[in-house]
């Protein structure tokens, strides 16, 4: 897990219906690629919407996209508020 | 602007009237591309296969304007820059063999996240046509959106279009005829632009600066090797002066596609969609489990339900069939090889196409509404126990009613380790055919607990099941794949599409795995009826009492119930016909006349036809949940006399992990590939072994 400072927070943290700000993506290898290409990118305003019925995964509004992601993926999302 | 580019020559570069336009469209996942190649081809339009997988290829060949076009949908990609295996379809397709117009299609209700790859697209070095697809949603959204500025922003003309209605297809045709190469429409930092122009000059290929952007930012990209080099070097040199070229580069296309997207936007006054709203419902944490349980219950009985009388039908088809052919004055062997290997033959693998063709309705439909999405979202953490993605949960469902739509099913799910994983547990899961043995066993040896004998037999399976994709992912060592994926809008999908969609995917079981099966068939077909004369005397036989000490440590040693299992492998139900040859000899089928037979076959017709409008409506009623044996009381008699209670368990064990049948077995040699399909007989056969063992010693006397 990524370490955090300041005021920045785990988007896996955020409460149901809290938005944010994408500070920093701390995911590793391709799969940043990926979550950049869904919109889950530096600056992007992120809310986040629900989490399924046990806990995982999340779901979040990036602009007019719908995403579904793991807890784990989430975790290594750092939001400003 | 200082262009660095200026390639205008091609656009001035007029097509020869006489050839053939190849148009590719291209786009993001859930933009309307299949429902706008739908629009623009109508009956044109052609389902097949990206050559070597299984990533469906739209395509259509007409006439419009005195040319002759032909339309070419590129697989769903967010990026050039790919992720995912369609995107790297898409990449080579565009790099390899470039189409003469390239039409890109946005999402206007989307539009920010469309645009960076209709940037890309204009580094390509192709002349381009732009649809502005689901303009609709977008002003259902409060989307105010100026197309011509986005057409002056990019050089191209901007269509706007509802694919789904046809609205703008004859706009969008005529432009498509007059195309127009587009100035690269990004511009990055300063060093970053002057390592890509270097790159460039490296590339002889129209599309060099997207691929200079590419090798640039790392990208794995096949040949340019000269140029590969180079790109190491510049890149080096950057990231010495802290420059990342994939953040930079993605960066300035990002920021690009903000700027143009303000340009287009007159206003922008929210509200909340239908699928905002739906998914209060569909997504709430107690509720959304509920009505996907009833959404999945709706799938299975729609498959099997539907397709059920038509089964029923080939099934009389072929006792018409083999009542004919008895009529033949034909030598019995012959009459034998014609009805019961042949005709037989055919009619297993005709059996499999309805249930397949109404599986790929179902699939397809819940895939393009949205709905595929939002189930892989409910079960993704119940599926995660096996260590497999929420998508797996329908294909392992589907498994209960037959494990060769099931292993089909797997398609949906995104990576190959996941498919196969899926699909290697799938044949665990007791399909139907199992059951008839399973009833009869039952209630021979268990009359007083046959349900909780049945229900724990469904219920080693799933285990079994389970444990293995579990197992698999760690041989593998396949890291769980990214949960990451769109939830895109609830959408009704273009039917017509759907049918042919579903039409193809099921002529392709026929092509791929009917020769397998007939060939299975005639082999079995020969042991049982070589050399002719009783069954005792047979290969069968033979093989059966040679096999048979193996199984004596499973409780079960006579020949004859060892034996059931070679026809079993056919399909598991087999078992109690095979049974019945051996025990009380075979019974030939009567013969029929011509009148007759077409009689019976007619009726058949009407029967299977009335049967399919009442399941349709009896969809939604209750489900039977157990039937009795209806197999003969002889056979039941022979078997309570050569078995035990604790024998007749370990052997109900086997039937149910030993082997996929053939034809899942047809199905996973073509998803996964021979070697696949023959280690996981190889590995069913060694945990039915085992766990029929266990089951056997175990059994409480």
């Amino acid at each position: 897990m990524p370490r955090i400072k300041g005021e920045m927070r785990r988007l896996s943290e955020l409460h149901v219906g809290e938005e944010g700000q994408v500070a920093r993506l701390a995911t590793p290898g391709r799969a940043k690629r990926r979550l950049f290409a869904l919109g889950l990118r530096p600056g992007a305003r992120i809310k986040l919407l629900r989490r399924a019925p046990l806990g995982d995964p999340l779901e979040v509004q990036v602009g007019e996209s719908f995403i579904a992601l793991r807890r784990r993926e989430a975790e290594h999302i750092l939001v400003d508020r | 602007m200082g262009c660095p580019r200026c390639d205008t020559a091609v656009a001035l570069k007029k097509p020869p009237q006489e050839r053939l336009l190849k148009v590719a469209l291209l786009g993001n996942p859930n933009t309307g591309k299949t429902s706008l190649i739908n629009a623009l081809a109508r009956s044109a339009l052609k389902v097949g296969n990206w050559p070597g997988t299984t990533v469906e290829r739209l395509e259509a060949r007409f006439l419009h304007g005195g040319r002759e076009i032909v339309l070419v949908d590129l697989p769903g990609a967010y990026s050039l820059f790919p992720t995912t295996p369609e995107e790297v379809i898409t990449r080579d397709e565009l790099l390899k063999d470039p189409p003469d117009v390239l039409l890109v299609v946005l999402d206007a209700g989307n539009l920010e996240r469309s645009l960076p790859l209709a940037l890309e697209a204009t580094e390509l070095g192709l002349p381009m046509v732009v649809a502005l697809n689901l303009v609709d949603e977008a002003r259902e959204k409060g989307y105010a959106l100026e197309p011509r500025r986005l057409e002056a922003a990019l050089g191209v003309p901007v269509v706007p279009t509802v694919a789904s209605r046809g609205e703008g297809t004859m706009a969008l045709l005529q432009a498509l005829l007059r195309p127009r190469t587009p100035v690269p429409a990004v511009r990055y930092p300063p060093a970053v632009e002057r390592a890509i122009q270097a790159l460039e000059k490296k590339i002889t290929h129209p599309a060099a600066r997207f691929i200079a952007t590419a090798l640039l930012a790392g990208e794995e990209l096949p040949g340019f090797k000269a140029a590969r080099e180079k790109a190491a070097e510049l890149q080096k040199a950057l990231e010495a002066i802290g420059v990342d070229p994939f953040l930079e580069i993605s960066g300035a296309r990002y920021a690009r596609a903000r700027e143009l997207f303000e340009e287009a936007l007159l206003g922008h006054n929210p509200r909340p969609t239908l699928t905002e709203k739906l998914d209060r419902f569909v997504l709430h944490p107690v509720l959304g489990p509920v009505l996907f349980l009833l959404g999945m219950l709706l799938v299975f009985r729609f498959t099997f339900l539907l397709s059920a009388p038509w089964v029923d039908f080939i099934g009389e088809a072929q006792a018409v069939l083999a009542g004919w052919i008895a009529a033949l004055p034909l030598p019995a062997l012959l009459g034998s090889f014609l009805a019961d290997a042949l005709v037989a033959g055919v009619g297993t693998v005709l059996a499999f196409t309805p249930v397949l063709f109404f599986l790929y309705l179902a699939m397809g439909f819940l895939e393009a509404s949205g709905f595929l999405a939002r189930s892989a979202f409910i079960a993704d953490r119940l599926m995660a126990l096996a260590g497999l993605p929420g998508r797996a949960f329908i294909p392992m469902v589907l498994g209960f009613g037959c494990n060769v739509p099931a292993i089909y099913a797997t398609r949906t799910l995104e990576s190959f380790a996941d498919r196969l994983r899926t699909g290697l547990a799938i044949p665990f899961m007791a399909c139907s055919a199992r059951l008839p043995v399973f009833t009869l066993f039952a209630a021979v040896f268990f009359p007083k607990n046959a349900a909780t004998v049945v229900f724990a037999l469904y219920l080693i399976g799933l285990l079994i099941g389970v444990l293995t994709a579990w197992l698999l992912g760690r041989v593998l060592g396949a890291q769980a794949s990214s949960g990451a994926m769109e939830l895109p809008p609830y959408r009704w999908p273009p039917l017509r599409v759907l049918w042919m969609q579903a039409k193809v995917r099921t002529m392709n079981f026929v092509e791929g795995a009917g020769g397998p099966i007939l060939i299975a068939m005639v082999l079995i077909w020969a042991l049982l009826h070589l050399p002719p004369g009783p069954i005792e005397n047979s290969l069968y036989a033979r093989v059966a009492t040679t096999l048979s000490p193996l199984f004596a440590p499973l409780g079960f040693s006579d020949w004859r119930v060892v034996g059931a299992l070679i026809p079993g492998f056919i399909a598991k139900e087999v078992v109690v016909g095979a049974l019945g040859v051996s025990f009380l000899g075979a019974e030939p089928s009567a013969a029929l006349g011509l009148l007759a037979g077409a009689g019976q076959l007619l009726s058949a017709f009407l029967t299977a036809l009335k049967e399919t409008l009442g399941a349709l409506l009896g969809l939604f009623g209750a489900p039977q949940l157990f039937a009795a044996s209806t197999a003969p009381s002889g056979l039941q008699a022979a078997l309570g006399r050569v078995l035990s209670p604790a024998a007749a368990f370990g052997y109900l064990v086997f039937v149910l992990l030993y082997t996929p049948c053939v034809a899942t077995l047809a199905a996973i040699r073509q998803e996964f590939g021979s070697r696949w399909a023959a280690i996981s007989v190889a590995y069913q056969l060694t945990v039915a072994y085992l766990v029929a063992l266990l089951a056997y010693s175990a059994f409480p006397r």
